[in-house]
């Protein structure tokens, strides 16, 4: 889907709770916070945490300049099982 | 040594391919932005995805409330997301941060789909093309993806 969007034209970036499986599929933007598979955004109901992980992934945007770059996220959440 | 041409590993290994690369010609403060994931979101009145693998994908407007969205995906722990659409599909995070000046603004449209298997080939040629086509028409700057 990222290799898609990216085709079309338009910059693209996605927050990974899995990133060797997303380095193996090429993408271009990767961050990895400390997430599980079901929260790549933060803990639910965590304004604070899912705020720092959107802005500082969509920032990425801006700053990664080499294709394929994957930027480890200070935030983690684990979840209770 | 010997030097045996055409000799190829009987075991298949995953090839990562080139990685596409659009570059970013605008500042973060000026693009419309889009979310697009895998995660299986949809609208509470939209039909849900078949756990068994499907490829069609859900339009989400930029003007639903968070809480007529729900997940339906057979390949993850729903609990979290259940709880809150925004741990995996951050709509009211992007709307805070158009209103802080951050991105312009969050796209009039934005796009679930179940990832997670199914047919690969399909999402390839049909399914991903087909949701770019639609971002490109609306002039989206960016999109961050997430269920990576």
């Amino acid at each position: 889907m990222q290799r898609a969007i990216e085709e079309a034209g338009i910059p693209t970036v996605i927050i990974a709770a899995l990133p060797p499986v997303v380095r193996q599929s090429g993408s271009p933007r990767v961050s990895a916070p400390l997430v599980p598979m079901g929260a790549n955004a933060g803990e639910p109901n965590n304004v604070d945490m899912q705020k720092a992980i959107t802005k500082e992934t969509l920032q990425l945007l801006e700053t990664i300049e080499t294709p394929g770059r994957i930027v480890s996220l200070p935030y983690e959440y684990i979840a209770v099982v | 040594m010997s030097v045996v041409k055409g000799l190829q590993s009987e075991i298949f290994v995953p090839i990562t391919p080139p990685v596409v690369w659009t570059p970013v010609t605008k500042p973060l403060s000026e693009m419309t932005v889009a979310l697009a994931t895998a995660a299986g979101v949809h609208l509470k009145s939209d039909k849900r995805f078949n756990f068994a693998g499907d490829t069609s994908f859900r339009v989400i407007t930029g003007d639903i409330p968070s809480d007529e969205l729900m997940v339906s995906h057979g390949g993850y722990d729903n609990g979290d997301v259940n709880k809150d659409i925004n741990c995996m599909f951050p709509i009211d995070r992007m709307r805070e941060l158009a209103d802080e000046g951050i991105i312009k603004a969050l796209a009039p449209v934005n796009f679930g789909f179940m990832g997670g298997g199914g047919d690969v080939r399909y999402f390839t040629e049909e399914t991903g093309p087909e949701i770019a086509k639609q971002l490109v028409e609306h002039n989206v700057d960016a999109v961050l993806l997430t269920a990576g």
